[in-house]
């Protein structure tokens, strides 16, 4: 008996020994993630992790990525999306609770991880291949984000549309709101629905937003931030966006396709190419025009801003991308080593090779230094409409950054579903107004 | 002799007891690794987030700052709060109750069926053993308003006037999201109602009937009271269920459009994920656990006395 007890011990032991070897090794699997290794270049393994959802931007990492590691003497860097069906904000939480950090990251959200500590300064020899302008320091003076690509402002939030039904219906892009409006009686009265647009995942609500908010954020002062630094500072008031949210509504209740609140961002380029709209919105700019022409080649789309009623085309445009996204080096970097591999990596992105790289694989490559030397690719059809929309005398570059102390992000993430609801007549603008206000308050306090 | 034999019998008594305790020490052991498991990831992390619900914690930052009740004062003041109430206690409640008599009315019509039994229940159970997060993918792809399969049919069926805006429209969404629940949740409800069903003693049917009773008097008098501890179970797990549904909010609507469709569940997530506002998200979910502990400790009560009635 006696004999049979110590052995059933010995098994229970050896039982929970196996268990925790088993959480010893998970651990150590984890830990490994996190930890430099070799590779075939002799060097270091980085992983640059970044958001999947627009195809352009996937394949241009994948193209920067692989003619890296060609050249590369230090290591390899290996891209890494972002988990499908993962919303970026959870995936970064997983991300840091894990403590599984990459070396480089697409980076959305940056002054919230910034302030906690979780990123590295990027050094003067990245930051010194860029243009002034095209980075920003944080508030201790270290740079924490650099562009993933040209800082055209918000100039991709625009319309892009079939140019054969505008040719064929002698349209033309509009030039003024008043005859943005009348372009759309014009499609509804040939028996079309004039513009699709998405709400699905609530961002892209500000693609039909934004464009008409910004006569608004254009009248606040681009020295003290624009328009979301004035309202934390009481300079200016949410009741200033009751005449663009009305707006907007106007649009959705009279030329939008029905369906718009289920409808993701990626589908408007299919509404577009099956003929069930003539106009779609869109936050991808030359992105979209090669969306585009992979899913219908010959289908001839062409781009324009809506215009205020001077005939502006106000876009917003502040110092670092456009809203705190860019690319950003890990504090866990310098931990396991892998620092310099990101820091070089870097240095590539943003060399003449390596923006040639990106420009070739249809995104716009970041503002560097020695961008005339970049061989710009006009090969995607209809990107002679994003290029002149760039030269267009009307373009006004507004600046409407967002404010840095307190959560601006939990506000705008508010901002976009209540403007949802509102659009979608669950309420009306007065209590959206006041809920926006009382939100606000909530999340951004006044700033310096 | 006399004496012996007490002393027999008292030393297999102890004999007895010290079998009694070191098997309680091995069952312990064996249970050992899960409980701490258990203690580490679930019940630990838990309590934190009771601590964590009475500060501003972002989920990032190190550093938080205690601010009493604050994010209680504010959830309680919240109208999108009880928006989210509303709709969980219209899915568990609803969802609840819908699968139950579903599930049910199903379980019988298997426990008759003579041909292909098997084949019945394998295809019933078979949408639980698919994620719902997969099903509501599909679904979503099915009820897309410009694209999807069933728009499309009651189009080509010449109901066009039915194709609808199914996953946007704000006044239905919620109703489409308990129709897609049921359809989802049922399978394991259905399994236990029919090894119950099959446990009822015949004797006791064949009795009534000799009676003179008719299948719904047996229903009502035989299988039904025999049927109580699972309708306990089964309910309490399905209300359980409901409170806590993520999934489906997750990938069909993203609690819209707008606000509209959010749940407890889904509202907590988009508040301590999406908005980085875990300590008042946290705030919720103690909320969202008194709501559910309370809720199932009186159903549970309910039904239990129902059961001892019977």
């Amino acid at each position: 008996m006696t004999y049979g007890f110590a052995r059933n011990v010995k098994r229970a032991i050896a039982a929970v020994s196996a268990v925790a070897a088993l959480c010893g090794v998970a651990a150590c699997g984890a830990g490994s993630k996190t930890a430099s290794s070799g590779d075939a270049n002799g060097g270091k393994t980085a992983r640059f992790l970044y958001a999947t959802g627009d195809e352009t931007w996937n394949a241009t990492v994948k193209a920067v990525v692989d003619a890296y590691n060609k050249q590369s003497t230090m290591g390899t860097v290996v891209a890494e999306p972002l988990t499908a069906g993962s919303d970026y904000a959870t995936a970064m939480k997983t991300m840091d609770a894990t403590n599984n950090w990459p070396t480089i990251v697409d980076m959305r959200d940056y002054t919230t991880y910034a302030k906690a500590g979780k990123l590295a300064p990027i050094p003067s020899e990245v930051t010194d291949l860029l243009q002034d302008d095209a980075y920003a320091p944080y508030s201790d003076g270290n740079v924490y984000l650099v562009p993933s690509s040209a800082n055209n402002g918000e100039i991709g939030i625009n319309i892009v549309y079939n140019k054969d039904y505008f040719n064929e219906h002698d349209l033309e892009v509009p030039t003024t709101w008043d005859e943005f409006i009348k372009l759309m009686d014009d499609i509804k009265a040939n028996g079309d629905t004039p513009l699709a647009t998405a709400a699905a995942e609530n961002w892209p609500s500000d693609q039909i937003f934004k464009p008409i908010a910004n006569s608004v954020f254009a009248k606040h002062s681009a020295e003290h931030g624009g328009y979301w630094m004035d309202v934390a500072n009481g300079k200016a008031s949410l009741d200033e966006l009751k005449e663009p949210m009305e707006k907007v509504k106007m649009l959705i209740d009279n030329y939008v396709l029905s369906g718009w609140q289920s409808t993701q961002d990626a589908q408007t380029t299919t509404l577009l190419v099956t003929g069930k709209t003539v106009m779609a919105t869109t936050s991808a700019g030359l992105g979209r025009l090669k969306d585009i022409n992979k899913v219908k080649s010959d289908f001839n789309a062409g781009m324009f801003l809506i215009p205020d009623e001077e005939g502006n085309l106000n876009v917003v445009k502040n110092a670092v991308g456009d809203t705190s996204t860019g690319l950003a080096l890990s504090a866990q970097s310098k931990e396991n080593g892998t620092y310099d591999l990101g820091v070089d990596f870097l240095k590539y992105f943003y060399s003449v090779e390596g923006s040639n790289v990106v420009e070739q694989s249809g995104t716009i490559s970041a503002n560097i230094k020695d961008s005339d030397k970049v061989t710009r690719n006009e090969s995607i059809p209809g990107s002679e409409d994003y290029f002149n929309l760039l030269k267009n005398p009307k373009l006004k570059w507004i600046s409407n950054e967002s404010p840095t102390e307190g959560t601006f992000s939990s506000f705008n993430s508010f901002f976009r579903q209540a403007r949802v609801a509102y659009q979608d007549n669950q309420k009306d603008l007065d209590t959206t107004i006041a809920e926006l206000k009382a939100e606000f308050a909530k999340d951004v306090p006044a700033q310096n | 002799m006399a004496t012996v034999r007490r002393g027999t019998s008292g030393a297999s008594h102890n004999a007895i007891h010290a079998q009694a305790r070191r098997n309680k020490l091995m069952m312990f052991l064996f249970t050992l690794p899960m409980l701490v498991l258990f203690l580490w990831i679930v019940i630990f992390p838990s309590l934190q987030s009771i601590q964590l619900s009475f500060t501003n914690y972002d989920g990032i930052s190190a550093k938080y700052d205690y601010v009493g009740l604050r994010n209680y004062q504010e959830i309680i003041g919240s109208g999108r709060f009880w928006n989210s109430t509303k709709n969980t206690l219209i899915l568990g409640i609803g969802s609840a109750f819908i699968i139950n008599v579903i599930s049910l009315a199903v379980a019988l019509l298997l426990d008759h069926i003579k041909h292909f039994a098997g084949f019945f229940r394998t295809i019933v159970y078979l949408p639980s053993l698919v994620s719902a997060f997969i099903v509501s993918t599909i679904w979503k792809y099915m009820l897309n308003s410009n694209f999807g399969a069933v728009n499309e049919i009651l189009t080509k069926m010449g109901l066009d006037s039915l194709a609808h805006d199914w996953l946007g429209d704000s006044k239905h969404i919620i109703w489409v999201l308990l129709f897609l629940i049921c359809f989802t949740l049922g399978g394991n409800t259905t399994l236990i109602y029919l090894s119950n069903l099959q446990s009822v003693p015949q004797e006791l049917v064949e009795a009534a009937e000799v009676d003179g009773a008719n299948g719904l008097q047996v229903f009502r008098h035989v299988t039904w009271p025999m049927l109580a501890g699972s309708v306990t179970v089964n309910f309490t797990l399905a209300l359980i269920g409901g409170w806590v549904i993520f999934d489906q909010v997750m990938v069909l609507t993203g609690g819209g459009p707008g606000f509209v469709s959010e749940t407890m569940a889904f509202f907590i997530y988009r508040l301590g994920f999406g908005e980085y506002r875990a300590g008042f998200g946290s705030a919720a979910a103690v909320i969202l656990f008194i709501v559910v502990m309370i809720t199932t400790l009186i159903t549970n009560k309910y039904m239990r006395s129902r059961e001892i009635q019977q």
